[in-house]
């Protein structure tokens, strides 16, 4: 895995992310948090095009073809798959997901790719309210399965302690390892990530997910365009 | 469809919001939020009132404001 496909890797992640939030803009428990789900939601989008924007001055663009057609071509977490049932899996995809995409931006802001350092450097300010909420509404308390899923997926998508991630952080293009950044979600989190072993043999390093499976057919649809196109009068064409 | 919200919060504190667009201008009320917590106050705050270009936003907790006099009230002598 290049530094390029790490950055699709975030990319894809925040940009299903910021859709999953949406999707609860209309049902959250108040006023309140349906504006922040909203809002939130707004933000990773925005996150996602300035990290895809970031790919050509890196001198890679890892996207092929295929994304076009292939829901599983994306590089978004399983739990970023389908949308969510209940306000426990969106607090806990806000405090520990979220957290952990975070973790990751602060570590290519802290290395040495100067692109990564000044592009990525105005999310970290717009992160801290994302993280402000996710941490009040997890003290609130959740029921344990959507938190534990958010953890081990945020475990596997820093990746094994020998991996690409682990060799990027060697050579200063990540200010942090594997290790590090689940630490450093652990202490802002003040909590700790329930103790699991990965299957690493079973785990795609490109995807960063040991589970099969791909977006929801109606999301993917959203993605390219495909939903709108349902809302357009009869007989209209693009550009008319 | 009519949708009531329901609080799941069982204490809630009213925050008011005062920002300003530049260092010269006084920081004024410009709205408030319900939370149970400052934390959730701030991220609700940026939420809601993020459509402009603040230099500064900050959140107070309305209990912690005293009120010498407000309309409709007579002034003490």
């Amino acid at each position: 895995m290049s530094v390029g496909e790490l950055v699709l890797s975030l990319a894809d992640n925040k940009q299903l992310l910021g859709l999953r939030y949406a999707e609860w803009a209309t049902r959250a428990p108040s006023l309140e948090a349906d504006i922040a789900a909203a809002a939130m939601g707004l933000d990773d989008i925005g996150h996602s095009r300035v990290l895809l924007g970031c790919l050509e001055p890196l001198g890679e663009d890892p996207r092929a073809a295929d994304r076009e057609n292939d829901a599983g071509a994306y590089l978004n977490l399983p739990y970023l798959d389908q949308p969510w049932t209940t306000w426990g899996h969106f607090v806990a995809a806000n405090a520990v997901l979220d957290t952990a995409f975070t973790a990751m931006i602060q570590a290519c802001v802290e290395g040495n790719l100067e692109v990564l350092q000044s592009r990525l450097r105005k999310m970290l300010m717009e992160e801290r309210y994302h993280f402000l909420h996710g941490r009040s509404w997890l003290r609130e308390g959740i029921a344990p399965e959507p938190l534990e899923a958010a953890w081990r997926e945020a475990v596997e998508w820093f990746g094994p302690p020998d991996g690409e991630v682990a060799r990027l952080h060697q050579e200063g293009k990540l200010a942090a390892g594997p290790a590090e950044l689940l630490g450093r979600v652990e202490e802002r989190l003040e909590m700790k990530a329930p103790r699991f072993e990965p299957d690493w043999r079973a785990w795609d390093p490109r995807r960063r997910r040991s589970r099969p499976g791909a977006i929801d057919a109606r999301t993917f649809g959203m993605l390219r365009g495909l939903e709108e196109r349902k809302f357009m009068p009869s007989g209209a064409s693009r550009g008319a | 469809m009519q949708r009531e919200y329901q609080r799941v919060h069982q204490h809630v504190k009213v925050y008011e919001v005062f920002a300003r667009k530049a260092r010269p201008e006084p920081l004024r009320q410009i709205g408030s939020v319900v939370a149970p917590d400052a934390d959730l106050a701030a991220a609700y705050a940026r939420a809601t009132y993020d459509e402009e270009r603040w230099v500064e936003m900050k959140i107070v907790p309305k209990e912690a404001i005293t009120t010498l006099w407000a309309p409709g009230e007579e002034v003490a002598e």
